[in-house]
């Protein structure tokens, strides 16, 4: 790293005036976090027999299985957010999907690839008559969202009967074929999770995306400034609407996952979740007024959760007080990002 | 206008040997500032010289590292923005501290509400006073109307209500012309006398020439974050006060010009945009013509609402309403519907609103530099982040921008700094056309220039420009013709020769009843001292 | 945003914080094991852990998994299973919660396994989701004891619970023969459909009330378990109802909602109420029928004593002697054994 940046010669003496953290900092933030976080783990550990039972593998692979969903939603709410915008339906998308996918798989008889195509199709369906709702419209997006949250749960409750659909497998009607179980299993000498391995897949498309995609610079300079992005030529209609919909298809996969490890689809299922991939996203470093944040950032917000609450529960933390030590993080978080827009 | 002098008065305001660093920075090196009783002064110096910085510390934004300050001989030192209002000192910033939605009087009153002996508000006696102050500054405005109905002329009419309501000593106007039309900054120097008379120093920052010559009775200029010199209007050149600024003499502001080519580039015919779809507040096209030759400038003049902005964004094809009428490039006719369309047609557009319209805040310079070529650099949807990179260098290094990194927020640099960014991103395009919306507000004398040349070698280069200012001493001196708006209508389309600021002014103010619809919903732009008995067609021929 | 290269190299931390979890398993995977070995686990499948007992001589932490300590009753269950817990030297107890989400619960017991707990108790939120993982624990040779709700599997030690459907029936048999002998109408406020217990406590009440021709249900409604929906529901079942001598519903709180529309509407009078669950605390149904408000309740009792006691005898006495179903009585709570009920259950 090198020395913080100085003012260029030219600029004011008013945007001068405050003592200013340099913005790398802030790139930064989540990771910093996240490895302050990490080591606190390490020392705040129980230890078993000498070893440090945050570090066994076994450990740190149930955190990314147990992250999984979320970090998955939460790389699709980072596009929405970067473009000003917010998802609350994720956590209903999610549930929807799930139940869809179980429903698919033991009614009607599917086989796991078509299941798991429709799902995938229906989530960026919804995802994007949400966007196009907003963008149309002229909406705000929470609203929109907040609408799209109760249609999802009230469709999935409709599609189910209100009841969760279990999961059996084998051959014949009634069944769903035992591939769909892999979702619940674990490879390389049964130790990886499946959902880990998802989730890394997405985490590295989403960062190829933002870096090498004409699409991403344009959801960014969208979220900085509207208007300017429109007359820059950029089709807001359409970003609006592709951002909207790939974070409905990554929550309707995240639904699939979540079927797949719990063996059943409910339409209760993802309650909360909207609100734990946003905390996700803040804590990454993404702004909510759009424009500012990286995936990357997300993905460490992720973890970083994941991280804290596991290292609270092998430390017996009363789950009371977990919630206002999460609340306090979250706090945190948002506390450098009012920093930094200050800095400004 | 002859200037009431008060130099009998002890000063009001005084400021001397201020010092400020921030960090390593030194911002102000010993400024003095002072000013009388009924004084108008004008601050004046290029972007950075030390203007702002002073002014903060007057308002208490911030604090002063040396140096004194005395308000009526007694010595101040203000912590906070309130403690400066306590002891008289207004400020009328570029961006207002109003509330759009609430009432003019509500403005006027807000956070010191009267009220009744309940201890409710006392909406009646709040809208009486602020009738009787407006009424005496002569503000033609209801109190009762809501703030963000109004112009950002009246606008700032209400907030210097405010400022004297709070009895302020020392107003400070900072640059309050720049967003208003010529009969708007006409109202708001019928002001000055009714400040003057009430004893109040006004301190008045702007970077328009003409202007400060007009009002001011004495000026302060700085530098590098020094006293430059003091000047009188009635006595000093404009040139010595450029010169004060920049510390460099500017032979000629405007460059020199070649005539342009012949062949049209860009045709417009009849174009309107279908009655009654126009939102209001804005001045859509009612049938404008208008050609621009290769390699021309063409000004684009006429009142605030005239029509220039929406003009420019109908060609641009920003109205998103129906238009009707034909527009040819290079003699095919195209069809505009979005920005994008525009784009790829080599039209390029550097909108009046940096902030709002022209750059995305947060994002780097490069990305905002970048933004409008990622389609033609990227393959198949990828960018070739090194094409970029190289393209993004070229264009700061060709429009010589102040940035240490391509990665700097945009948002950090200064005003004239982001100006060229939004011609770097519009440039790297390599337009045919090129629209340029108040190109010069907010932007230093050295900046101007600079923009001046830009625009002179860019049609060399045979690009066709138009430019729409509100400053027509500009447009005079770069354009090789103006077109002059009102009512959404081109009324005059004068050559460099015949184009004066008089033929300017009073083309665009006349008002005949063979000129377009009356105004219906909006205050009257005619200002009556603009009125020119003449018929500007019969003068100019 | 873009950074300068050695930004960006470190942005790739937090996907190498991912991968790190991904890849470093491999190479650990052969380090002394950290208490979850990954044998296959088929011969430690005791479930009993009868084979390496301690017994008195040793400590042991006993792990229990919450579905929602926001539903009073389960509040209750962890209360009874820490007092229990406190009277036993050689225990400790792990309590997690997980918040009504079968993802929270399922990585709350992977915790427990990472942590090297001795005994597994667990209240699943719902039985599909947790069967997998609560059989991995099984298959580690760790006994388990599931309370209330079951698991979709017998890769358990030991379930304990009441019956929800004796319960129903004998809250139906009580109106059938206490209060309207003579016949009346019925309405039934339900739990959240698709949820075992509402529909168990349902088809119990309809087979109590099967005695007498006289009594009918005649309106239903959904109260998701809640008070505040209990009264909604109740509002316009009142509405709909001129005439109703009874409502039952499927737990306390919501029987204390359809009391307060009542209330509202002035025909408190006209009806009894009756709840299930009967939890002794201040706001629970015990003290609602000692103050007159529901006319009876029935004891739903949470086990968790009955829990402790049984991790007892495993681990301590060191018995393999284990019933699978534990299944526990209720009891009808009224004005007349409300009090000492109360205190029976050590209620404060």
């Amino acid at each position: 790293m090198t020395a913080t940046q100085t003012p260029a010669p030219a600029e004011t003496m008013s945007e001068r005036r405050r003592f200013r953290v340099p913005e790398r900092f802030f790139a930064l933030q989540s990771y910093i976090g996240l490895v302050l976080v990490f080591a606190a783990a390490i020392i705040f550990s129980p230890r078993r027999d000498g070893e440090i039972v945050f570090l066994d593998s076994n450990n740190l692979l149930n955190i990314v299985r147990a992250v999984s969903e979320i970090g998955i939603i939460a790389i699709g709410m980072t596009f929405v957010i970067l473009v000003a915008g917010i998802d609350l339906s994720v956590g209903a998308i999610l549930g929807l999907a799930a139940t869809g996918a179980a429903s698919l798989l033991m009614v009607n008889d599917f086989g796991v690839v078509v299941t798991i195509a429709i799902v995938l199709a229906l989530g960026l369906a919804f995802g994007a008559l949400q966007g196009l709702i907003t963008a149309k419209l002229g909406l705000q997006s929470f609203i929109v969202t907040l609408a799209g949250l109760q249609i999802a749960r009230g469709l999935a409750r409709i599609w189910s009967g209100g009841q969760g659909i279990p999961l059996a497998y084998g051959d014949g009607p009634g069944l769903a074929p035992e591939s769909f179980a892999l979702l619940n299993s674990r490879v390389f000498n049964g130790l990886v999770p499946i959902p880990a391995l998802i989730f890394l897949g997405v985490s590295i498309i989403a960062i190829l995306v933002v870096r090498h995609s004409v699409f991403a610079r344009h959801v960014y300079a969208l979220g900085g400034n509207e208007r300017a992005a429109k007359l820059s030529g950029v089709n807001v209609t359409a970003i609006k609407v592709t951002v909207f919909a790939i974070c409905g298809m990554l929550a309707a996969l995240a639904g699939i996952i979540h079927a797949g490890q719990l063996n059943q689809g409910s339409p209760n299922d993802g309650i909360g979740y909207e609100l734990d991939a946003i905390a996700a996203v803040v804590i990454g470093g993404t702004s909510l007024m759009g424009g500012v944040g990286t995936v990357t950032g997300t993905i460490a917000g992720a973890m970083l959760l994941g991280i804290l609450n596991n290292v609270l529960a092998l430390n017996n933390i009363d789950s009371n007080i977990q919630l206002l030590i999460k609340g306090l993080i979250i706090i945190l978080a948002a506390g450098l990002q009012a920093f930094r827009s200050r800095a400004r | 206008m002859t200037a009431v002098t008060s130099t009998g008065h002890a000063p009001v305001l005084a400021m001397t040997g201020i010092v400020k660093h921030f960090g390593g920075v030194q911002a102000l090196r010993g400024a003095n500032l002072t000013v009388r009783a009924g004084e108008v002064l004008a601050l004046m110096g290029e972007n950075g010289a030390g203007k702002s910085t002073m002014m903060n510390i007057l308002a208490g934004v911030i604090q002063a590292d040396g140096g004194a300050l005395t308000v009526d001989g007694q010595p101040h030192r203000f912590s906070s923005p309130a403690a400066a209002q306590a002891a008289g000192v207004a400020m009328i910033p570029q961006e207002l501290d109003l509330v759009p939605q609430a009432s003019v009087a509500d403005n006027i009153f807000l956070g010191d509400e009267l009220r009744t002996r309940w201890r409710t508000v006392d909406r009646r006696a709040m809208r009486r006073k602020a009738k009787d102050l407006l009424d005496d500054l002569e503000i033609p405005i209801s109190p009762e109307r809501a703030v963000g109905s109004l112009r950002v002329g009246e606008q700032q009419m209400v907030a210097i209500t405010k400022a004297l309501r709070l009895n302020a000593r020392i107003v400070v106007m900072d640059e309050p012309t720049s967003a208003l039309s010529d009969s708007e900054v006409r109202r708001l120097f019928d002001l000055i006398p009714g400040l003057r008379r009430r004893g109040v120093a006004t301190i008045y920052i702007s970077h328009r020439m003409d202007e400060i010559f007009e009002i001011a009775d004495r000026g302060t200029v700085m530098r590098d974050g020094l006293n430059a010199g003091e000047f009188e209007p009635g006595t000093t050149a404009v040139g010595e006060v450029i010169r004060m600024m920049t510390g460099r003499p500017i032979d000629q502001v405007y460059p020199d010009r070649e005539p342009p080519a012949e062949d049209v580039r860009l045709r417009v015919r009849d174009l309107r945009v279908a009655a009654g779809l126009g939102q209001s507040g804005r001045r859509e096209p009612a049938g404008v013509d208008l050609e621009v030759r290769r390699g021309e400038i063409l000004g684009l003049a006429g009142l605030l609402g005239a029509g220039r902005t929406e003009l420019l964004e109908a060609i641009f094809g920003t109205s998103g309403h129906a238009l009707s009428g034909s527009v040819e490039v290079d003699g095919e006719p195209v069809t505009i519907r979005s920005p994008r369309d525009a784009s790829e047609l080599g039209i390029g557009l550097v909108p009046e609103d940096r902030r709002h319209a022209g750059l995305i805040m947060p994002a780097s310079v490069a990305d905002n530099i970048v933004l409008l070529s990622l389609r033609r650099i990227a393959r198949k949807g990828l960018r070739r982040v090194g094409a970029e990179r190289a393209a993004v260098a070229g264009a700061i290094t060709d429009l010589n921008i102040k940035t240490h990194r391509q990665e700097t927020i945009v948002g950090t640099l200064s005003g004239g700094n982001q100006q060229k960014v939004v011609f770097a991103k519009n440039l790297l395009t390599q337009p045919r056309v090129l629209l340029l919306d108040e190109p010069t507000r907010g932007v230093d004398v050295g900046a101007k220039s600079e923009i001046y040349r830009l625009l002179a070698r860019l049609a060399a280069d045979g690009m066709s420009v138009i430019v729409a200012s509100s400053e027509v001493p500009e447009l005079v001196g770069i354009c090789d013709r103006i077109a002059v708006l009102r009512d959404g209508r081109v009324v005059t389309v004068l050559d460099r020769a015949d184009a004066t600021q008089e033929a300017i002014l009073s083309a665009a103010s006349l008002k005949t009843s063979a000129v377009g619809p009356a105004d219906g919903d909006r205050p009257d732009d005619s200002p009556a001292d603009d009125s020119n008995p003449d018929d500007p067609d019969t003068e100019e021929s | 945003m873009r950074h300068p290269r050695t930004t960006r190299l470190l942005t790739l931390l937090p996907l190498a914080s991912l991968g790190l979890a991904l890849t470093a398993c491999g190479v650990e995977s052969d380090a002394p094991g950290v208490g979850d070995d990954n044998e296959t686990g088929a011969e430690a499948a005791a479930g009993t852990g009868a084979g390496d007992c301690a017994g008195a001589d040793g400590e042991y932490l006993i792990g229990m998994s919450q579905a929602n300590v926001a539903e009073p009753y389960r509040q209750q269950m962890d209360d009874d299973i820490r007092a229990a817990v406190g009277e036993i030297p050689q225990f400790e107890v792990a309590l997690a919660d997980a918040a009504q989400d079968n993802a929270k619960q399922v990585s709350d017991v992977e915790n427990f396994l990472t942590q090297g707990i001795d005994l597994l108790i667990i209240s699943p939120n719902e039985a599909a989701p947790l069967t997998a993982v609560v059989e991995r624990v099984y298959a580690e040779g760790i006994p388990v004891i599931v309370l209330d709700r079951k698991i979709e599997s017998d890769s358990f030690t030991q379930w304990i619970g009441a019956d929800n459907k004796e319960i129903g029936k004998a809250a139906g048999e009580y109106v059938a023969n206490e209060l309207l002998p003579d016949g009346g109408t019925v309405v039934e406020i339900k739990g959240l459909p698709g949820s075992t217990p509402a529909q168990e406590r349902s088809d119990g009440f309809a087979e109590g009330i099967a005695g007498n021709d006289g009594v009918e249900i005649i309106a239903t409604g959904v109260g998701d378990w809640l008070r505040e929906k209990g009264q909604s529901q109740a509002e316009a079942l009142f509405q709909a109802n001129p005439e109703i001598d009874v409502v039952y519903a499927h737990n306390d709180p919501m029987a204390e909602g359809a009391y307060l529309a009542a209330q509202s509407a002035g025909r408190e009078g006209e009806m009894e109420f009756i709840g299930i669950d009967g939890l002794p605390i201040p706001s629970g149904g015990i003290k609602a029928v000692e103050d007159g408000r529901l006319s009876a309740t029935f004891i739903y009792p949470t086990g968790g004593r009955e829990a402790v006691e049984t991790a007892e005898k495993i681990l301590i006495d060191c018995s393999t002697d284990v019933e699978k179903e534990w299944v526990l009585e209720t009891q009808l709570v009224t004005a007349d054994n409300a009090a000492d009920v109360y205190t029976e259950l050590g209620g404060q």
